[in-house]
């Protein structure tokens, strides 16, 4: 059963992130994987089955733009949702621009999270 | 010979009757009967040859030569030139060569030799011991045995005779001799003429020169009176010159002096105008008082109107004008100091104020009179400038304060929108789970326990907040920052173990204390340390290394860097460091950068950040032991 399910990876070096959001999306009935940093992602052997990134912007090290264009660079078209705790209206058009399907402020509610979701997988 | 001939030229020649005729010495007609030696016209030739060449080169004594050469082809014994003289009475031997030579400068009257009677015959001829027939020639040694005589002519008019004589009887003239003569006389017609112009050209010139010399003489005499007037109007006029040099000279430095006057005046009002400063004088015992143009313009009187005392006070502040007069008072009785600087202020008719800064110090007159010459400059506007720089330097440290507040902000944001997410999350996925059928009551739990844990994280932020913007929290005491920073070691090691970063101190023996929140200031260490081993975090290539270092800094200042071997940063990237990005998450309770910031600047001090060398990067802080003015939220 496990293997008809969709990956969607997690990318944050917040451990609250990284415990509380595998819970939600496993509630979704999606397959998670959680990582707490760009190079754990990318060192990882489930790039090409991930079928959504849910991303955290600013991380020590590789940072989440960083690895959306790591991404890119290596032709790995995975769709992506930014989360961030900092609120800039800044960013979030710059991220979108970058082809970015969502940016969530965090704290975010599940609703919007099913949403960027949904747009990410193609469910209409 | 010739003392005898010229002995005789005093004798008129009446007196001297011929002893014996003509005839009877001319062997004439005998020339032709005697056997004659062929032509020598080589001999000829080469004589005319020598002859031309020798007019060519020096006609002055081409007469002797020609008697040379007469000499020498006919192979006489005598030879010579006999010219009658201008006034046609005497025959004048001007050439002689041969034995005769001695006699040359010697002649005879016209008619008492055979020169006469050949010019009388226009013939040549061939006399023997004609001393028969001219006794005067008795005397010339030795006796002519044959004497030879052509006539020769210039113009067709016979001027002289060449002549030639043997005095040896074994020798006899004969035709060819005659011929060789006559060819030779041709040569005395241009020879003579030649000597003729010579001689004309010679007196000539000799009258030229004596008439030049003479006309020079006169001219001498006037030169050098004209000279010597000359030289006196010279020296006139040399004189006047340089009187008149001395005169333009002093003229133009007059003139450049009066300029430099002028200039140096004109950049002096300029200067007072461009500096607002006017100038005065004052004689304390008249109360006379001189304005600079400067000072009219700034008091607003019309330039030139007389500056009394009264005037003055019109313009004076009223709150100013017992400062000015406690001013005159001191300077009418100067003690030790001379020199007085006050500021007071004027209010104009349109009862705006302008700020003036005078200085003015005391001198003597040449009367010794007291007087002061003062400076007095319209500051208004740098009054005013003054004021607004003042307005907005604290304009800036309110929009600094501002600003320093909204990246508080956005940190405290971020801090607490971390928690604030896990809380929502954890909470969403709890209800999913009881709702669930069947529910899910295993993971509600779990989900349940994360929430009230991200709640109280998020609690612990607002506490730490609270104490940071707490009046109470925000003690300043003195911090040993070594000492403080020890601390933070000690809560640090378990973490460093764990991460496998290897601790280096270097802490300055001769620290001194400073001035501050020790909580806070080790919350600063201990976010720099967390930051240093999260960018050593996945570094595996190179040892992990911190440094922590203190050292004292120029201006009663401290300085606390942390430096690490990890990931580094771009240095184009340095401000945006203490903004949104690196902060501290994974442990909780970080506070962000950009609070360490604001704290190390409510220290009054600085932190930054810069690039190593090698790799990773350094955080310091530099804050000053003693605090000028303590500054709260």
């Amino acid at each position: 059963m496990n293997s008809l399910r969709l990956l969607v990876s997690v990318v944050d070096d917040d451990q609250s992130v990284r415990e509380s959001l595998p819970d939600m999306l496993r509630e979704f009935g999606y397959a998670v994987r959680a990582f707490s940093s760009a190079g754990e992602f990318l060192e990882s052997d489930c790039i090409a089955q991930t079928r959504c990134l849910i991303l955290d912007v600013a991380m020590p090290g590789m940072t989440g733009p960083e690895l959306q264009r790591e991404l890119a660079f290596r032709r790995q078209r995975i769709p992506i949702v930014f989360i961030t705790a900092q609120r800039d209206d800044i960013i979030r058009p710059h991220l979108l621009e970058q082809g970015a399907v969502e940016c969530l402020f965090k704290p975010f509610s599940e609703a919007a999270l099913r949403d960027a979701l949904d747009v990410a997988l193609g469910v209409t | 010979m010739t003392e005898a001939v010229k002995a005789k030229e005093d004798v008129p020649p009446e007196n001297c009757i011929p002893a014996a005729p003509l005839a009877s010495i001319l062997l004439t007609e005998e020339l032709h009967r005697r056997p004659s030696r062929s032509p020598e016209y080589e001999t000829e030739n080469t004589a005319l040859a020598a002859l031309v060449a020798a007019l060519a080169d020096s006609p002055g004594t081409i007469l002797q030569t020609l008697a040379d050469k007469v000499l020498e082809v006919l192979h006489a014994g005598s030879a010579g030139l006999s010219l009658v003289t201008k006034d046609q009475k005497r025959f004048y031997w001007a050439a002689i060569a041969g034995a005769w030579q001695p006699h040359i400068g010697g002649g005879t009257p016209r008619n008492f030799g055979p020169c006469g009677d050949v010019l009388d015959h226009n013939a040549p001829m061939l006399f023997s011991h004609w001393e028969l027939r001219y006794p005067y020639l008795g005397s010339a040694v030795p006796l002519a045995d044959e004497g030879l005589l052509v006539p020769f002519h210039v113009n067709g008019k016979a001027v002289g005779t060449i002549w030639a004589i043997i005095h040896d009887r074994r020798r006899r003239f004969d035709a060819e001799d005659l011929r060789l003569l006559e060819s030779m006389g041709g040569f005395a017609s241009a020879a003579y003429q030649a000597v003729e112009s010579i001689e004309d050209l010679r007196l000539e010139i000799a009258a030229r020169e004596k008439a030049q010399s003479e006309v020079r003489e006169l001219a001498n005499g006037l030169e050098t009176q004209v000279q010597v007037r000359t030289e006196q109007l010279e020296r006139n006029t040399r004189d006047l010159l340089d009187s008149n040099q001395a005169l333009e000279r002093e003229i133009a430095e007059r003139k450049r002096a009066e300029d430099n006057l002028r200039r140096s005046e004109a950049i002096l009002a300029e200067a007072q105008r461009l500096s607002s400063t006017g100038s005065f004088s004052w004689r304390v015992a008249t109360d006379e008082i001189t304005w600079s143009e400067e000072l009219y313009r700034i008091y607003e009187f019309e330039i030139g109107v007389p500056v009394t005392v009264e005037l003055i006070r019109t313009r004076v502040h009223p709150e100013d004008a017992s400062l000015v007069e406690r001013m005159k008072m001191a300077a009418r009785a100067p003690g030790d100091g001379t020199a007085f600087e006050w500021q007071y202020r004027l209010i104009m008719p349109d009862r705006s104020i302008k700020y003036l800064h005078a200085v003015a110090h005391a001198t003597r007159d040449q009367n010794g009179q007291l007087e002061y010459i003062a400076a007095v400059q319209d500051v208004t506007a740098r009054r005013r400038s003054e004021e607004a720089l003042d307005k907005a330097r604290s304009e800036l440290a309110r929009v600094a304060r501002v600003m320093s507040l909204g990246t508080l902000a956005a940190s405290i944001a971020h801090e607490i929108n971390q928690p604030l997410s896990g809380i929502v999350t954890n909470a969403s996925t709890c209800m999913r789970m009881l709702a669930a059928q069947p529910p899910n009551i295993q993971g509600a739990l779990e989900t349940g326990r994360r929430t009230i844990r991200d709640a109280d994280r998020a609690s612990q932020v607002i506490t730490g907040l609270r104490a940071l913007f707490n009046r109470k929290g925000l003690a300043y005491e003195s911090v040993d920052l070594n000492e403080a920073a020890r601390e933070v070691i000690a809560l640090s090691l378990n973490r460093f173990e764990r991460n496998s970063v290897v601790l280096r101190t270097e802490f300055a023996s001769d620290l001194m204390p400073v001035k501050g929140d020790r909580v806070q200031l080790q919350q600063v260490i201990l976010n720099l340390f967390q930051n240093a081993a999260d960018a050593m975090s996945g570094v595996e290539d190179r040892p992990r290394q911190l440094v922590i270092k203190t050292q004292p800094e120029k201006g009663d200042r401290v300085r606390l860097t942390v430096q690490d071997t990890g990931v580094g940063f771009d240095a184009r990237t340095t401000d945006r460091l203490f903004e949104m990005f690196y902060t501290t998450k994974d442990n909780g309770m970080g506070i962000g950068l950009s609070v360490s910031r604001f704290i190390i600047e409510s220290h009054q001090g600085r932190l930054w950040a810069a690039p190593n060398d090698g790799p990773g990067a350094a955080f310091s802080f530099s804050i000053p032991c003693k605090p000028e003015i303590q500054r709260y939220l």
